[in-house]
Parts: structure tokens; C-alpha cells; sequence
């Protein structure tokens, strides 16, 4: 199939093309309570094409894509790479050249068990501390063996194999008749049994605080403390405003060489693309497009040091071997822990939903439990909202020194903004 | 014209029965389904042109459900040879008992269902379009949507860039068991205008969008909408934030859509209600929102995105009323759910594409409309907000918070619109008291279905939703 589809792609005198052909061999598990509902299995091909074609004058590129089914006809794939190199002819695109291969191009990886890997899950699940107040309520397990290749008209020619893995988990806590329930997601490579037993004593334990919290009292500004893998979205906020598609599209103002906001008066992060995190499902050797993936500092102690991003938008600001990152590491707390929790500030470790905006830098998030820290006092309280914006942030927020892994991004294990807008819920 | 149904689907239909009837001999219940839809995405802006064959639902492939002995098991491939059946059965059956294997090993503990009804059923649907995805003219639609771009930019000194984005969708599917041969086709479109502008480093984004249950000749419409977009991000540079508070709030038909959605789709999803995650189950019969909200959800109740004939697990499509007069009166529901709940299915069950588990999902879900005018509500608030923009929402069935993030308010004091605006909006609250709080409602509804809806963070499908303006009171932030 791969070979009739690139026959046809090189016999269309198109300017190039990319060929991605993805198999995903994956297991899934559902249950309720600890019993199964469903069990699934899938075996499933997916073959894309993207055909450049660059005008006779070079003064412009277009590209046009589309899935073929593995089990289309000659008569299909001939049709299908004709409506693309006419498609690529409509869409004109400053013109730029595509991903060489790269003297560190690799293939990696080999089959993963997706038996073993499934049966872990299962036995982790089965071994939580579950009590009679704070137990699990349901839980869905999907396991892959993913194998990608990657092929084009420049000539890379890589394959990698992975494990990709997720788990999703709701936990219910109840008190005298009332019931609430909390949502866990989990991606991983293959399963981090202790990883998940820790987290999820701990999402007990919120359940337990959260069925006697009351209502959030605070309306007005407050410090608040990010403690769990909802600062996530404050850290893409940083990598985002380095991806070179944003840049170019001047919807972020960040510049080499110089800082990210006009005044520090906390901690300034430095941003990392990672190749590899520990467990990442994200763990990849090339991008979409070919282009290695390679550790690299995007922002240095709050300095913007080198954007990256795909190929069309790294061409146009003159990147040289760019790339989309998979994995992002930040550092640069001066905290401890200990500092961080000093003094009066909320700390929301449950969010219905919690959203950053990459262009705007708003922030939103409705608060399904928090603790309201005054000095040594910590009272735990639910409903309202947080609201604000990094722009107001960005200078002032500080960072433990410490640090923990969620999937594909390691990040400081607390996160203070100072001066965020609390809505309470108290009538 | 009548939506073509795939002729891949037909070509392969009969080795589809042949491999039922193989798999029939080892499993009490099997069912197929078979996806074969097309589409065309197209995106255009000041720094980039693309176009795709690609959508969200685009797809080709195969999924077989099976059970035994009250265990359901389902296998998802797309690699068939309507020649071989057999080679399928095997696979199948093979990969199945592998599973099993492991799961017996683990000492894993099966819940018990009763098995699907299989009655005789034949269905042939071809619905209306002008235009199909896989033939229109993409040269035509390309520089349509390029002039919207490069003319929003000539409207607004502050501009630094237009997307406009049109997808269209040719859906084809085909259900089958034994007995029951279902085939449908049909065409939705979408498309949006996306507009950023940025004044002395504050950026913000308009956009406005169009949905239906029609081909590419949707995005005639698009145009339309620039005005719209090109105010909207001028008031959002000149917008303040709001002061935190409790208000009296009119929602307008997107909005409305969106609290509908959160309020009393999610919360009545029954297959939350065989999990004992919906506090909507405990709820039927009683009141859960003022005299003045009625609330519909199915397929049939609107026209738009996710306006099919039968769901994913071949249910016919359905119109249910969940909410009379402020009474809960049922839920909706796949076709598993039901049975073990004990009740009826309503054609929502819906899977991300053929590669994912059926969950009970949205389709249209509407508020109805009542007999105020917009101007009538406004008249009658003394300090308030107009809300305008959906952007995002959350729910909680278990406890009923909600969540809702909106694009922009507009003050009204005193039964006035003052012309200020707020943004960006978060709006929180309790569902029964937002839905105990209605008291007007304009004639008019709209349905929007330009989005997608995910079950926790994850299966993506398209729904629509919609109402008419709506008069309530909200914590806003």
C-alpha cells in the first residue's frame, strides 16, 4: 500500500510530500466499581499524505493533505493524489523548503507489550486504599502499541515504536448521605503503579475535604497557590508564546534576547523542549514533519532564547533546525516548599476547568475545592472562581525549587500568582 | 440533491453479513458498524493557507460489538476484505479471547448485562444538500474565504490577523446485524471567522461562526458575519473587568446553548446514571428549574451538525423533553444503558469515530422559547449584564456546579444598555438555582454547532445547542 501510494506521489511531478503511516494495536478496559463493562481491541492503519506544490515562479507554496485508507483502491489513491496536487496549486504560501533529513536522524523503539502493560493497570487499580467514605466509582484503561513511520520527498525515511498509555479514574467521596465525585486523567508511556496509588490517595483525601468545605469566602484579590498538574496550563502558556507559529503571527510579542514581561519582582522560568521525560507518552525522536526533536532552551531565566515550532513557520523567522516539542521541562524556582506556604494564600487543588489563554493571557477557573491558608490556620472551601491575567502575573510569580512530572511536562511542584481576582461564592 | 451513500460501504456490505453470520455462531449478540464519511477543511489567513481533506469526522473503518454471557467486547479495525470474512471473524474472536485471557488471569469480575433486542429493521436514508464536500469547488471557496480575510484586515486599524476556517462533512454509515440493515447519508457544514487584534500589547480575539445540516454552500453565509466580528474585537480592547458578583443576567441564544449544554446535557447523560455519577437520577419527576424552562434534547429536535437518522448503535433518532415546566422528566440514553437501567433508548448513542466506545452524548439540545422581548428583558433589570460569546464549559453532574467562560457583557442599569463592556466573563453557580432563576424568555431560538464536546477530557463528538435569550441571575467573575 505505503509503496503504490509513493509511486503514485513521485510519478505526479509534485514539488515534494510526506507520508505518515501510523499502526496502533491497542487494548481497552472499562469498569465500574472493580467489575468489567466492556472490554475492546483495535487494530487500526492510518495513512497520511500532504503534497507541496511550489508555483514556476518559487514565489509560492501550497500544501494540501488527507487520510487514505489502508484498504483504498489504485483507482482511490491515483484519484485522491490528483485532487491534492491540484489543492496544493489553490493555497499560496510564502515559500519555504522542507524538512531535510538530519545526521542525527534515528529510528527507535520496539513493540511494547500491551498484555503486561494492561494487566498493570488492573492490578494497581485493584490494590488501592480504598475506605468506606472515599472509594473508586469507575475507571477506563487504554493501552497502545504505536508504531510510526515517517516518509518524504527529502528523504527521511524514520520509524519509532512507543507505548502510549492513559488512564481514566473518577473517585467518589461521601459523608452523612452526600456524594461528590473527582476527575483524574492520566497519560503515561506504560504504568507508573506508584505514581498512580500516590496521586490517587491523595484525590481521596481531597474528596474527604471536599464534602465539608464551605463556600469559597474571599471576593476581591488573593495569592494563589497551584499545587497540582493544573499549572500545566500556566507553563504551555510560556511555551506556546515561544512556538514560532504564534510569533509569526504576532499574536505573542516575546523577543530573542530579551525578557518576557518589563519587571521581575519574583522568580523568572526558564522553558525547556525536552527529547525524552521519564514515562512521557510524548517521547518522540521526530516531529511530524521529520524534524528531530533535540533538548532545547526556549526561555533562560525569564530571556526568550529560541523559539521553535513546525517547519513552514520556523522557515519564515530563520530557524535553523526547528522543530514542534513534545516534552517541556521548567525551572527556575528560588522557593522551598516551606516558603510557599507561608503567610495567607488560597490554594486550589481542584478546578471544574481550569484555562489559560495562550494570545489573551487570561486565566479561568471555576474552584471545586481549595484551601484558604491564614497563617497557620487552613480551611478547605469550594465554588467561585478564579480570574486574571498573566500579563499581570508573569512578573511577580513565584516557583518552588522542587519539582514534579505531569506526563510530558515537568514543571516546579508549587506555583504562586500574586494578586489573582477571587470570586467567592458566599451569598 | 440526495447525499450519495458510499459506495465502499455497499461494496462491502454483503462480506460484512458474511462475517456476522460466522461470528453469530460463537457470540449471542453482533452488530456492525461501518463508517465511510469524506469531508473538506479548509483554513485561511494573512500567514497561512491550507486545505484538507480532513475533518473531525472524517473516517474510514469498521467496528464489530459482540457479547456472551452478559459480557460486552468490541474490536475496531479498518482493514477488511470483503473476500475473506472468515480471515475477520478470526481476527477478531482471536484478539477478543486474548483479552479474556489476561482478564481471567487477573481474576477480573465481569458486570452483567442483558443483551441488545436484534428485530427485523431496514433503513435507507439520503438526506438533502446542494453541495457535497468531496466535489465542490475549492478554488471558488478558497478565494471566498480569502476575501473575508484580507477584508476584515482594512476594518480595524489593531488587526494583526484573519482566520476563516470552513469544514464540511459527508457522513455515511451503516448499521447491521442479523436482522437489521440501516444505511444513512448525510452532509453538515461548518465554518468561523477568527479575529485578533492587538493595542499596545493587549491582544484579543473575535469570532463568529455557522453551522447546518448542508453542504459547502453554508459558507455563503460566512461573509455575513465579519461586521459582527470586526465590532466585537474593538469592544473587547475598550472592555473592562467585571467586579465580581452576583447579577441578573440575559443570555442570549449562544450563551443559552451553552448552559443548556452544561446544565441538562451532561447531567442527564444516563450512562452517568448506571455509574451513580449524575445527581439528575435521583432528581426525575422533581423540580429543577423555574415554571418558565423546558428543555429538548435529540436528534430530531433541531437541524443541524448532528441531525442523523440513527445513532451509533443503530437507534432511530429521537426528540425527548428533559425538562417540562421547570419538572425533570427523563434523561437521554444508549442503547447498553437503557437496557440496564431498564428503559428505552433515544438515538444517543454516539461514538468519537469507529475507533471509540459508544457513551450516551448530545445531539441538539435546545431551550424552548417563551413571549418576552429581548427589550422587555433588559427594561427590567436594574444592574445586569447582556451576555455575549460561548467559549467554554465544564459541569458537574454529581453536584451540579457549572462552569461556564464567556466571551463578553454588556452593562444594563437602570433598564438600559449603558455601552460598557466587560471581558472576559467566568460564570459559576449551583444548575437549580440558575435554572430556578428563569423568568423570561424571547420568542425567538437559534442553534449553534460549530464546537465539539468531550466526555471528562477525552471522545470528542459533535453536538449543537442553542435557545432563545434568556433571563436568569449568575455569579459572574
Amino acid at each position: 500500500m505505503l509503496d503504490t501510494i509513493i509511486n503514485s506521489l513521485k510519478s505526479s511531478g509534485v514539488y515534494g510530500w510526506e507520508v505518515s503511516d501510523v499502526k496502533k494495536n491497542g487494548w481497552e478496559f472499562y469498569f465500574i466499581r472493580h467489575e468489567l463493562d466492556q472490554h475492546r481491541a483495535k487494530n487500526v492503519e492510518h495513512i497520511n499524505v500532504k503534497v507541496y506544490q511550489l508555483t514556476d515562479e518559487g514565489d509560492s507554496i501550497g500544501f494540501a493533505s488527507s487520510e487514505i485508507a489502508p484498504t483504498a483502491s489504485e483507482q482511490e489513491i491515483e484519484k485522491l493524489v490528483s485532487d491534492l496536487s491540484y489543492r496544493a496549486t489553490l493555497v499560496k504560501n510564502r515559500p519555504f523548503t522542507l524538512t531535510p533529513p538530519a545526521a542525527d536522524q534515528v529510528s527507535d523503539g520496539k513493540a511494547s507489550d500491551i498484555a503486561d502493560i494492561s494487566a498493570d493497570f488492573i492490578r494497581t487499580m485493584s490494590e488501592l486504599p480504598e475506605t468506606e467514605g472515599e472509594d473508586i466509582n469507575s475507571y477506563e484503561i487504554f493501552v497502545s502499541d504505536v508504531s510510526r513511520r515517517l516518509i518524504t520527498s527529502t528523504g527521511i525515511d524514520s520509524t519509532e515504536h512507543y507505548p502510549s498509555s492513559m488512564i481514566e479514574v473518577i473517585v467518589n467521596a461521601r459523608r452523612e448521605g452526600h456524594e461528590i465525585e473527582l476527575y483524574r486523567c492520566y497519560d503515561s508511556g506504560t504504568c507508573d503503579a506508584a505514581g498512580l496509588k500516590r496521586d490517587l490517595q491523595k484525590t481521596m483525601n481531597y474528596g474527604r475535604d471536599r464534602l465539608i468545605a464551605g463556600p469559597t469566602p474571599i471576593n476581591g484579590k488573593s495569592d494563589v497557590l497551584f499545587s497540582g498538574s493544573d499549572a500545566c496550563q500556566i507553563y504551555r502558556y510560556f511555551s506556546e508564546r515561544m512556538n514560532a507559529a504564534l510569533v509569526y503571527r504576532q499574536m505573542s510579542d516575546y523577543e530573542i534576547g530579551k525578557p518576557i514581561c518589563e519587571e521581575f519582582t519574583g522568580d523568572r522560568v526558564t522553558v525547556k523542549a525536552m527529547r525524552e521525560l521519564v514515562n512521557s507518552s510524548e517521547n518522540h525522536a521526530f516531529d511530524e514533519e521529520g524534524a528531530v526533536i533535540r533538548d532545547t532552551v526556549m526561555i533562560e531565566d525569564g530571556v526568550a532564547k529560541q523559539f521553535v515550532g513546525g517547519r513552514m513557520f520556523s522557515s519564515y523567522l530563520g530557524l535553523e533546525n526547528s522543530f514542534n516539542p513534545t516534552n517541556i521541562e521548567v525551572t527556575g524556582g528560588s522557593r522551598s516548599e516551606e516558603e510557599l506556604r507561608s503567610g495567607n494564600y488560597l490554594e486550589v487543588v481542584e478546578f471544574s476547568d481550569f484555562q489559560v489563554d495562550e494570545i489573551t493571557g487570561d486565566i479561568f477557573g471555576e474552584i471545586r475545592l481549595a484551601y484558604l491558608h491564614d497563617g497557620d490556620k487552613t480551611v478547605p472551601v469550594s465554588g467561585g472562581s478564579i480570574s486574571g491575567s498573566m500579563n499581570d502575573f508573569v512578573g511577580s510569580m513565584l516557583m518552588s525549587k522542587t519539582s514534579v512530572q505531569y506526563n510530558s511536562m515537568k514543571i516546579p511542584a508549587l506555583t504562586l500568582l500574586r494578586g489573582v481576582t477571587v470570586t467567592g461564592a458566599e451569598q | 440533491m440526495k447525499a450519495h451513500f458510499s459506495d465502499y460501504l455497499i461494496g462491502i456490505k454483503s462480506g460484512l453479513q458474511e462475517m456476522i453470520a460466522i461470528l453469530r455462531k460463537e457470540y449471542d449478540y453482533v452488530s456492525v458498524l461501518a463508517t465511510d464519511s469524506h469531508g473538506l477543511a479548509t483554513r485561511i489567513s494573512q500567514r497561512s493557507r491550507s486545505v484538507s481533506s480532513e475533518t473531525m469526522t472524517t473516517e474510514r473503518g469498521i467496528v464489530v460489538r459482540v457479547c456472551n454471557n452478559g459480557q460486552y467486547a468490541e474490536y475496531a479495525f479498518n482493514k477488511f476484505d470483503p473476500s475473506k470474512p472468515e480471515k475477520a471473524a478470526a481476527e477478531i474472536q482471536g484478539a477478543l479471547e486474548a483479552q479474556l485471557v489476561m482478564l481471567r488471569l487477573a481474576g477480573v469480575k465481569s458486570y452483567d448485562t442483558p443483551l441488545l433486542p436484534d428485530e427485523e429493521q431496514t433503513l435507507f436514508v439520503e438526506k438533502e444538500t446542494q453541495q457535497l464536500p468531496e466535489t465542490a469547488d475549492v478554488k471558488a471557496l478558497v478565494e471566498k474565504l480569502g476575501a473575508i480575510s484580507d477584508k476584515a484586515m482594512t476594518l480595524n486599524e489593531h488587526a494583526i490577523e484573519c482566520i476563516v476556517s470552513a469544514q464540511s462533512t459527508h457522513i455515511c454509515k451503516m448499521f447491521l446485524t442479523e436482522k437489521r440493515d440501516l444505511c444513512q447519508s448525510y452532509v453538515y457544514s461548518e465554518g468561523a471567522i477568527f479575529f485578533v487584534v492587538n493595542r499596545e500589547g493587549n491582544s484579543q480575539v473575535a469570532y463568529k461562526s455557522v453551522s447546518g445540516l448542508c453542504g459547502p454552500e453554508l459558507f455563503d453565509g460566512l461573509e455575513g458575519k465579519l461586521d459582527k466580528v470586526v465590532t466585537t474585537a474593538s469592544e473587547l480592547l475598550d472592555a473592562d473587568r467585571i467586579e465580581p458578583g452576583e447579577y441578573e443576567i440575559i443570555a442570549s441564544p449562544e450563551v443559552t446553548g451553552l448552559i443548556a449544554h452544561e446544565a441538562f446535557g451532561h447531567g442527564v447523560e444516563m450512562d452517568m446514571f448506571v455509574k451513580n455519577r449524575a445527581l439528575g437520577k435521583d432528581y426525575i419527576g422533581k423540580r429543577v428549574g423555574s415554571d418558565k424552562c423546558t428543555m429538548h434534547e435529540g436528534a430530531l429536535c433541531a437541524e443541524n451538525v448532528t441531525s442523523y437518522a440513527f445513532d451509533d448503535e443503530g437507534t432511530l433518532a429521537g426528540d425527548v423533553t428533559e425538562i417540562d415546566h421547570g419538572i425533570l422528566k427523563t434523561g437521554i440514553c444508549d442503547a447498553l444503558s437503557a437496557l440496564r437501567l431498564g428503559v428505552q433508548p433515544t438515538g444517543n448513542g454516539k461514538r468519537e469515530n469507529f475507533e471509540h466506545k459508544v457513551y450516551t452524548r448530545m445531539t441538539n439540545t435546545m431551550f424552548d422559547s417563551g413571549e418576552d422581548s429581548l427589550e422587555d428583558m433588559i427594561a427590567s433589570i436594574k444592574h445586569g449584564y447582556l451576555l455575549e460569546g460561548m467559549e467554554s464549559g465544564m459541569e458537574d453532574p454529581k453536584h451540579w456546579g457549572i462552569q461556564c467562560i464567556i466571551k463578553m457583557g454588556r452593562e444594563i442599569r437602570d433598564g438600559k444598555l449603558t455601552g460598557k463592556v466587560v471581558a472576559p466573563i467566568i460564570m459559576t453557580g449551583y444548575v437549580p438555582d440558575l435554572l430556578g432563576g428563569i423568568s423570561m424568555l424571547s420568542p425567538h431560538r437559534e442553534v449553534f454547532g460549530s464546537g465539539g464536546c468531550g466526555k471528562g477530557c477525552k471522545e470528542w463528538v459533535k453536538v449543537a445547542d442553542g435557545g432563545p435569550y434568556l433571563k436568569t441571575k449568575a455569579r459572574l467573575g
